[in-house]
């Protein structure tokens, strides 16, 4: 897998299983493509198949299909109540208290998917503080969110 | 030539009274990103969002009220839903077969039908999305990426070059740049002159010529504006038949029979099976499905 996606995603505690043939890169973007994909695609394309995340001075930025690939199996992630969900999704932090359930790390410094109840990934972020400890306050730090869909057509 | 009153004389002659209308706004359900549309639906009236099923849709809701935009909810943002005119949803439902099959949207940005297609494929098979301004291209990655298409390829060409992609299709959505209609532009009486409905039909008929060169031989072409004159729709249509050797199919959706007699000129007989759609319920619309001509 290329470097950057594979370093980024053990930063969740996760696997995700890519074919590296089926990977293609333009510019300072990944995208994963299918064999029939494979067969029509030139190399002048602007987009195509499942975008993955771009490269920017030597950081990964993950795209929300593969964070949300991601979240289909083990990893880092916490679910959030509704209205923190909402919150993040505005580009707020998470408290501690808006937290319904942790799987995985729970270790400070660690990557984290944030999931809604309905278990879909609304984007990650960084945990503040041992979120086994109990304790107020921010919990994770936003990263990455969904809300960045309206953010970029702006 | 230009004015409200020059435009609506033309409606009053090809048969239809002006009336003021303001089409609802609608969304379609993103099928295959929710185990049931109905889960969907659910979601938005707990938001206190008042939805109407469009009868002639199989997953288009109009908005009836909300307190907010719904293009921002968390739901949208997940891809669970698009919003997209009733009418413009009905242009993609008019394929024979869509899965596994290698599909053109000419005009794709900014990719309100191709996620549609990309749904109605299931993600099987390719699309290949063309458009002529990368910043249109982005809008449509925006869309792509939040939709969870995947069997999508994005270029920034002019379809006027399609033939540059080396590839034939099995379907070829036209979904043509056009001069728009009044109802979803409330400026458009004072900003349209006949002129512009001349050019865009010249820029459609040479997009159909350079598009009916990569169908396959058994595809179709479903050719759509927003417009409601009869230069960008019957009177492009019946020079297609007339010089592009392809024919009009049935479609069975809403809407009435296309023209065949427009301002005294009469066209091919055929032309009637496709579907012009008067503002009202929905925004002027024109839609028509080909395919090349079987051979006697």
């Amino acid at each position: 897998m290329i470097k950057a996606i594979d370093d980024f995603v053990s930063r969740l505690d996760a696997s995700v299983s890519l074919d590296q043939n089926l990977i293609v890169k333009k510019q300072n973007r990944f995208f994963l493509l299918d064999e029939n994909l494979r067969k029509l695609i030139s190399k002048d394309f602007f987009y195509a198949g499942i975008y993955l995340g771009k490269t920017k001075n030597r950081k990964f930025f993950p795209s929300f299909s593969l964070l949300g690939m991601i979240a289909q199996g083990k990893a880092n992630k916490v679910i959030v109540h509704k209205k923190t969900a909402w919150l993040f999704i505005c580009g707020r932090d998470i408290f501690k208290q808006g937290i319904i359930k942790v799987m995985g790390s729970e270790r400070k410094g660690d990557y984290t998917l944030v999931l809604n109840i309905h278990g879909e990934c609304l984007g990650f972020g960084r945990i503040l503080c041992d979120l086994g400890i109990r304790r107020k306050g921010v919990a994770v730090k936003n990263i990455s969110d969904i809300g960045d869909f309206l953010r970029r057509e702006k | 030539m230009s004015g409200r009153e020059f435009f609506i004389e033309r409606y009053e002659k090809l048969g239809w009274k002006y009336e003021h209308v303001e089409p609802r706004q609608a969304i379609r359900i993103n099928s295959i990103n929710t185990r049931k549309p109905a889960d969907v639906v659910k979601r938005l009236q707990s938001l206190g969002i008042e939805l109407g099923r469009v009868p002639f849709l199989e997953n288009g809701y109009w908005i009836c009220k909300s307190e907010f935009s719904v293009g921002a909810t968390s739901e949208y943002l997940l891809g669970l839903y698009s919003i997209q005119e009733a009418a413009a949803q009905i242009p993609a439902t008019l394929f024979t077969e869509l899965k596994d099959k290698t599909v053109l949207d000419a005009c794709a940005a900014p990719g309100g039908k191709t996620i549609q297609l990309a749904d109605l494929m299931r993600n099987t098979g390719a699309i290949i999305g063309l458009d002529v301004k990368k910043q249109r291209l982005t809008a449509l990655s925006n869309q792509l990426e939040r939709c969870h298409v995947k069997n999508a390829i994005a270029y920034l060409l002019d379809a006027r070059k399609a033939s540059r992609l080396n590839t034939r299709f099995d379907c070829i959505l036209l979904d043509l740049p056009c001069s728009g209609n009044f109802a979803t532009d409330e400026d458009w009486f004072k900003r349209r002159t006949i002129k512009d409905v001349e050019r865009n039909a010249m820029l459609q008929r040479e997009i159909l010529a350079e598009t009916s060169k990569v169908l396959k031989d058994n595809g179709e072409i479903v050719y759509s504006t927003c417009s409601v004159e009869p230069e960008e729709n019957e009177l492009n249509i019946d020079w297609a038949v007339k010089n592009l050797n392809l024919q009009v199919e049935e479609v069975n959706c809403y809407g009435q029979k296309a023209l065949t007699n427009v301002f005294g000129k009469h066209l091919d007989s055929s032309i009637e099976k496709g579907r012009r759609i008067w503002p009202g319920q929905t925004q002027g619309f024109f839609v028509c499905k080909l395919k090349r001509r079987e051979c006697a």
